[in-house]
């Protein structure tokens, strides 16, 4: 499947510790530093919207952000650009992207290590309903590249899928794995 | 998707393509998709201050998409809603183009229109064919062009309009969309109609042409029609809008709209963009005279039959509730939903049927509030949900007695905000966060104020007349958060202070957002950026103390004077030094060391663009899909569209002589061989004579040969043919231009660009 534009969110687990407002100057800084391989253009503040993208990274290639979507904040990254590759390697090199964002947040000194993701939740998602609509079609032809990434990402460890249900909201997967590794672990198992 | 829209998408995605091999200059093509509503944003020059030091950003490639408009940059897709309306299938659409290409908010602004941020040019097709496919036209939403025509949110629920506006709003807005009187204006053009002259939602004060709905009775009769008022509009310098009529009777509205629009296409200025406006042309040559110029201009007006034909919709036009009406069970009451239910819900003068507005902080919702909102809408109160020039939504004819349910339903959307109107709802346009032309971060000082209000509120309460007031806020002097008719409006500026640059915003106290937008604040002086949240504080809390008993607070400014208020603003507009406090030397939300090297040329003023060169960039558009015809075999349809391609560029070239020109070949060819073929201007002086006169006899051969057999041979000789015959087009164009420069040398000086309110 030509999908390009796609996106993985890693939870947060401590959720109410994290100022968002401090993303802010965290963001820009990364711009001056290039602290990240995305030609990083500017810092989008939506954090006066409840359950909304929170703190965003514009990048050129694709977006950024401590998300706060359902109220359920994470560390967010979708690609705009078209990438190369297989379709579960796309998959990684997004989710990779997303990683090395949260691991520079917790790294952070300005966030004193607020943020702490969950090794073993994640949601995929098209971000395209024209290549990849909510569909149950769109879903098994994307079910094999996710599944490879997955494996990949988990190491062969146990995990569940739930779908997102709602056939006008995104194609998503929300994804549960049985044993809960640190994000530099998946970091790891990706590059 | 209605056929005419898909068309004029396949063309603009024509234009990329074309301009993706540079095809097509960048000031054509800059017009071109500003006309289609893709619009620049900040750092599109590639150019980006980051805190240290200026960086460019190195995109891709280095092609332009306009004037220092780096093709990979991101931009702003504006979306037109005319008169504000929607139906939820449109909010579906809208939820899920910000999603995809956008960064899933869609943005409401103060002329009821849609803006979609961070959009890649590439994708904007795509983007437009979906909202066609809802019914949504994103032409014209930006450009020197007929802007979203706007009107009252409560037109047809009102309690004190004279008669609902819509259908009339709804149908100028289609009339003008693309026509031909609209197409060669020097600036934009702003139409907004509103059901009365008291309240404000319709603010036809500002506008370059407004309609504030009446009747009248006559032999028994009761007639509409309208008082217009043109000439109005913020900007740097406001202008209120001026009679033109006392009453205009609805069957003239059209004519009238034409009429004006040609005047001002005719005679404002297209050279000094900063007095484009009409507001300036009128002030130039007077309103008598401009009254008479449109009343002549009226008066030769080609009749066109869908002047009255839309009275017939305008009869038929009701506005159906879903439900039946109710009244509120009040047994129980929720002290949470009744303070959410004494702001925002507004009770129509349809009995058991109510208003329900849904406050959106700085306008802004988000892909999956949106979409959950449609379905509410579809639920409660089907397709007459519309936009607010306060930046908010409301929801039209919900039966009372739903107002409990609905409620709950938007605290689960995080929708259920109260305050709608008041204080605590600001009021702001992008400002620094993504207009090329911000000064100061209008969106960041707007969300500190938003979050500190309603947390004020929810504390203690504000008191009711601190309440009742309006704060709005722009980036710049160009008004897009419409500051002037606020209670408190603030603008951004910077002021130096030992070698640094502070973010200010200029004060304006005393504005009207009642009766139209009657009244526009005064400028008092500069305070601080980061000091406004306390200088409101004791702005306010001097009302209260001071104020007559019921006095308003435009009253109160008016009675206490500039002189006292210029004293408050001044206890407020020290700078300590950059060594003793830095925090005012950045803007809010933004932690970079405040600078206006940022700022770069604005589009709002768009680029001049004579129609005539949109023509010949179509008839070689046209004669391109001949030639992808001529490649897949489908000889006769090569054969007309070549036929056709030299008919826009020949009517282009009419129309520079004779705008009444209608699109019949048969008017467009005798035309063109009496103005060019006969007079020889057509010939081009380098070609020869002979070459130039063969080339109009492409044309005129080809439309005299009315039983012609179509072949290959045939329609490959016809598209080479209109090929030469458009280049021969641009080449008189190209004549006509260094002609005119030739007789201008010497003269007009080009004035800096003062844009003025853009959505």
């Amino acid at each position: 499947m030509e999908l390009h534009k796609f996106g993985i969110k890693f939870f947060a687990t401590n959720a109410e510790r994290i100022d968002i407002l401090k993303l802010i100057p965290v963001y820009h800084r990364w711009i001056q530093q290039k602290a990240l391989t995305d030609l990083l253009i500017d810092v989008a503040d939506y954090s006066h919207v409840p359950g909304g993208p929170g703190i965003m990274l514009i990048a050129h290639e694709g977006n950024y952000a401590l998300d706060e979507t359902g109220h359920e904040r994470g560390v967010v990254y979708y690609s705009k650009q078209k990438l190369t590759g297989e379709l579960s390697e796309r998959i990684a090199l997004v989710a990779r992207k997303a990683l090395q964002a949260a691991q520079l947040m917790r790294a952070d000194a300005e966030l004193e290590g607020a943020l702490q993701l969950a090794g073993n939740r994640l949601e995929f998602f098209s971000n395209d309903r024209l290549v990849a609509p909510n569909t149950d079609a769109a879903y098994a032809e994307i079910e094999p590249a996710l599944r490879t990434f997955l494996d990949r990402l988990f190491a062969g460890a146990r995990y569940t899928t739930t779908r997102e249900t709602n056939p006008k909201e995104r194609l998503a997967v929300r994804v549960q794995a049985d044993t809960e590794v640190t994000p530099e672990t998946l970091l790891a198992r990706l590059s | 998707m209605p056929v005419d829209l898909a068309r004029e998408i396949d063309v603009y995605e024509g234009q990329i393509e074309l301009k993706k091999h540079a095809k097509i200059e960048d000031k054509l093509f800059g017009e071109a998709r500003l006309r289609r509503g893709a619009y620049g944003q900040r750092y599109d020059n590639g150019q980006r201050h980051d805190g240290l030091a200026h960086r460019t950003l190195p995109f891709p490639t280095q092609a332009t998409k306009g004037v220092e408009t780096t093709w990979d940059a991101p931009g702003m897709q504006r979306i037109k809603i005319p008169f504000g309306g929607l139906n939820p299938n449109q909010m579906d659409v809208l939820a899920d183009v910000a999603e995809e290409y956008s960064d899933a908010i869609c943005h409401i602004t103060t002329r009821q229109d849609v803006q979609l941020h961070y959009v890649h040019i590439e994708d904007t097709p795509d983007v437009m064919r979906r909202l066609a496919s809802v019914g949504i036209t994103t032409r014209e939403a930006c450009g020197n062009s007929v802007r979203n025509v706007t009107a009252c949110s409560l037109a047809g629920v009102c309690r004190c309009e004279a008669f609902d506006t819509t259908p009339y709003a709804k149908a100028l807005a289609y009339h003008l969309l693309g026509h031909p009187d609209t197409q060669d204006m020097g600036r934009k053009f702003k139409i907004a109609f509103s059901g009365c002259k008291t309240t404000s939602c319709g603010l036809t004060n500002i506008h370059d042409l407004g309609f504030i709905a009446k009747t009248w009775q006559s032999n028994g009769v009761t007639h509409r029609g309208f008082e217009v008022v043109i000439g109005g509009g913020l900007g740097a310098v406001p202008y209120d809008a001026k009679l033109f009529e006392a009453t205009v009777p609805e069957e003239e509205i059209m004519p009238l709209a034409q009429a004006v629009t040609r005047v001002f296409a005719r005679l404002g200025e297209k050279r000094n963009r900063g007095r484009a406006r009409m507001k300036f042309l009128i002030e130039k040559i007077g309103l008598e005279e401009f009254r008479r110029l449109v009343i002549e201009e009226r008066k030769v007006l080609p009749n066109d039959p869908r002047w009255t034909e839309y009275l017939q919709d305008v009869e038929r036009y009701r506005e159906e509730p879903s439900k039946p009406a109710s009244t509120l069970n009040l047994a129980n009451p929720d002290p949470e939903f009744e303070a959410w239910r004494a702001t925002n819900v507004y009770a129509q003068r349809q009995s058991g049927y109510v208003v329900a507005t849904v406050t959106l902080p700085l306008g802004d919702i988000t892909s999956w509030q949106l979409r959950q909102l449609a379905d509410v809408a579809r639920k409660y109160v089907g397709d007459t949900v519309r936009t607010t020039v306060e930046q908010n939504l409301v929801l039209r004819w919900v039966s009372e007695g739903d107002l409990p349910a609905l409620y709950a339903e938007l605290k689960r959307l995080d929708l259920a905000l109260g305050g709608a109107g008041k204080i605590e709802d600001v009021v702001a346009c992008p400002g620094t966060d993504t207009c090329k032309l911000g000064i100061a971060n209008s969106r960041g000082l707007a969300a500190v104020l938003h979050e500190d209000l309603v947390a004020r509120q929810k504390k203690g309460g504000i008191d009711p007349a601190v309440r009742d007031l309006h704060i709005k806020m722009s980036g710049c002097f160009n008004s897009c958060g419409q500051h002037h008719l606020a209670d408190i409006g603030f603008y951004g500026v910077s002021r130096k202070i030992g070698g640094a640059t502070v973010p200010h915003f200029r004060v304006l106290m005393g504005g009207e957002w009642e009766n139209n937008g009657a009244t526009y604040g005064l400028t008092i002086g500069a305070v601080p950026s980061k000091r406004i949240p306390e200088f409101i504080d004791h702005v306010t809390q001097k009302y209260l103390a001071n104020r007559a008993s019921g006095e308003r607070f435009k009253d109160y400014c008016a009675r206490i004077g500039k002189k006292a208020l210029k004293e408050m603003v001044d206890a407020f507009s020290a700078v300590p030094p950059y060594a003793v406090d830095r925090t005012l030397y950045s803007d809010w939300r933004d932690p970079r060391e405040f600078t206006i090297s940022d700022i770069t040329t604005g589009e709002c003023a768009g680029e001049v663009v004579p129609q005539i060169e949109f023509d010949l960039q179509a008839a070689e558009q046209r004669n391109f899909e001949a030639q992808i015809h001529l490649e897949q075999n489908e000889f006769r349809k090569a054969d007309e569209t070549a036929y056709h391609s030299m008919l826009i560029a020949a009517r282009g070239l009419v129309r520079t002589q004779l705008w009444d020109l209608p699109e019949d070949p048969d008017r467009i060819v005798p035309e063109f061989r009496t103005r060019f073929y006969e007079t020889q201007l057509f010939q081009s002086p380098d070609a020869g004579q002979y070459a130039g006169g063969k080339f109009a006899l492409y044309l005129l051969n080809r439309h005299a040969d009315k039983d012609r057999v179509f072949s290959a041979e045939k329609a490959r000789h016809l598209v080479e043919e209109a090929q030469l015959f458009i280049e021969a087009a641009y080449g008189y164009y190209q004549r006509m231009v260094e002609q005119q420069a030739a007789a201008k040398a010497g003269f007009g000086v080009t004035a800096p660009v003062e844009a003025e309110a853009t959505t």
